[in-house]
């Protein structure tokens, strides 16, 4: 085949990743075109985990274990740059804050939540204790609050806390197995996450606290994203993204690339970004 | 490139048997795109990750790409679990260390490679106050701590017999008990 590494058409696309590469796969309404699925950029030498994107500037951001740093580059057509790559042990989440310009990781070695610019300056750590494999971390800029989920097995658990590290509380401790994946909805502020533990996706009103089960008997979960009625969850047993539909309550659709190996983070490049303001912008 | 008109334009893959290959636009970088399962890399050198080996025999013989090796003392819901070329153990769990998770971890003791979780590596726990210079470490295999003169126990919690004062800290003194007056 012909080069593959080009600019993405413009639309909405689920990223995910893939070992040595990001692959995408367009939306139609909320469908994947599998045809127009593939790779976005080939890193072969990484070991890509987490994926995140900026709808402002349209920049797909990755952490990476195998020389560990946290790197972007436009999906429009760009080189791929290192913004962090010192002082990190295993960076495995990581999320975007597009009103504030800021990113959030997780690193599971350092068992810490940092916080740092887009370009990797002004660098902080906001939460440094009671995480042991901490993974999933999603912000929701309009309300002020991060999510992030700790699959220690022995005490998993999903968190939320400020941006700032600050009011820091546990949402969810009971009945979870290895909750990997977490996904906010905007729209129905619902915070969803996949768990490879008890095998279930289940979603919780962070402010109400009341929780539901979407669906029980899903393999084994990695990174989640959801879009209107669909969540797309990547999953290791298949080496698939798979769709649910969360209201029918069942998976509806899979995607298995070309390459049989296992996929890791994925999240939702939207054409355009969410309506919203920063929670900080009345400071 | 098909577009130069030489017989030269469309060369075969450098990649293993049945990988594809594309070339990276801006850099005309040839990479495989589909290398055999377990493989990755630029030329399918590299292992997946979970996996260890040297496919292509880069740094000396070609080690197929195995599953790491690290005594059952890694969590295969985590990632990064060995180096993908050395198979040093990066991420060992239960309290163990060293390059195959076959070791307790500095302040622990016992065996790394008993089959159940609760018999690998305990910690230490030296008494602080039986314990020369307050150490936190113990003997690897047997737990025993390095006591202050005439302290007892694997923890160094207790004075020999005959002795007491182990709060001072500098280990215990004698009872100098008078022989006549006493039990025992």
């Amino acid at each position: 085949p012909r080069p593959d590494v080009d600019a993405l058409p413009p639309g909405t696309h689920l990223l995910f990743a893939q070992s040595g590469r990001i692959e995408h796969v367009p939306l139609e309404g909320y469908d994947m075109n599998k045809d127009g699925a593939k790779a976005v950029l080939y890193l072969p030498a990484k070991v890509v985990i987490g994926v995140a994107y900026d709808c402002v500037e349209k920049m797909v951001y990755w952490t990476e274990i195998t020389s560990p740093s946290i790197s972007r580059a436009s999906i429009q057509g760009g080189e791929p740059t290192a913004v962090i790559s010192s002082n990190l042990g295993s960076p495995e989440g990581v999320a975007i804050d597009h009103l504030g310009r800021l990113m959030f990781w997780t690193d599971s070695l350092k068992d810490h939540i940092a916080v740092a610019s887009l370009d990797g300056s002004q660098r902080r750590v906001i939460v440094d204790s009671g995480l042991i494999n901490p993974r999933a971390i999603i912000a929701d800029p309009p309300n002020g609050n991060l999510y992030w989920a700790d699959w220690n097995r022995d005490a998993p658990k999903i968190e939320t806390s400020h941006m700032d590290g600050s009011n820091r509380r546990v949402l969810v401790k009971d009945d979870l197995g290895l909750p990997n994946a977490l996904t906010y909805d905007s729209q129905s502020s619902l915070l969803c996450w996949a768990d490879a533990g008890t095998h279930k996706l289940e979603c919780m009103h962070p402010g109400r606290g009341d929780r539901s089960q979407i669906l029980e008997g899903i393999q084994y979960p990695f990174g989640i994203t959801s879009l209107g009625k669909n969540m797309y969850y990547t999953d290791w047993k298949r080496n698939a993204v798979v769709v649910v539909d969360r209201y029918a309550g069942r998976e509806s659709n899979t995607f298995q690339p070309q390459k049989q190996t296992k996929l890791y983070g994925i999240t939702t490049a939207y054409a355009q970004c969410p309506a919203g303001q920063n929670y900080c912008a009345g400071n | 490139d098909a577009t130069q008109g030489t017989s030269a334009d469309c060369q075969p893959c450098p990649c293993p048997a049945g990988a594809t290959c594309a070339v990276v636009p801006k850099t005309r970088e040839v990479v495989c795109t589909n290398c055999p399962a377990g493989t990755t890399g630029k030329r399918c050198e590299l292992c997946d990750d979970g996996f260890f080996g040297d496919p292509l025999g880069q740094n000396g013989p070609v080690r197929a790409c195995r599953a790491c090796k690290c005594s059952d003392n890694i969590d295969p819901n985590a990632v990064g679990n060995c180096n993908r070329e050395t198979g040093e153990c990066l991420k060992c769990i239960y309290n163990t260390n060293g390059f195959f998770c076959d070791r307790c971890q500095e302040g622990f003791y016992g065996n790394a490679l008993a089959s159940n979780p609760a018999d690998k590596c305990k910690p230490c726990s030296c008494s602080g106050q039986g314990t020369v210079g307050h150490q936190t470490t113990c003997s690897q295999v047997t737990g025993q701590c390095q006591c202050l003169p005439n302290v007892a126990e694997r923890d160094c919690s207790a004075c020999q017999p005959g002795f007491f004062n182990l709060q001072s800290g500098a280990g215990c003194e004698r009872c100098n008990c008078n022989p006549i007056g006493s039990t025992n």
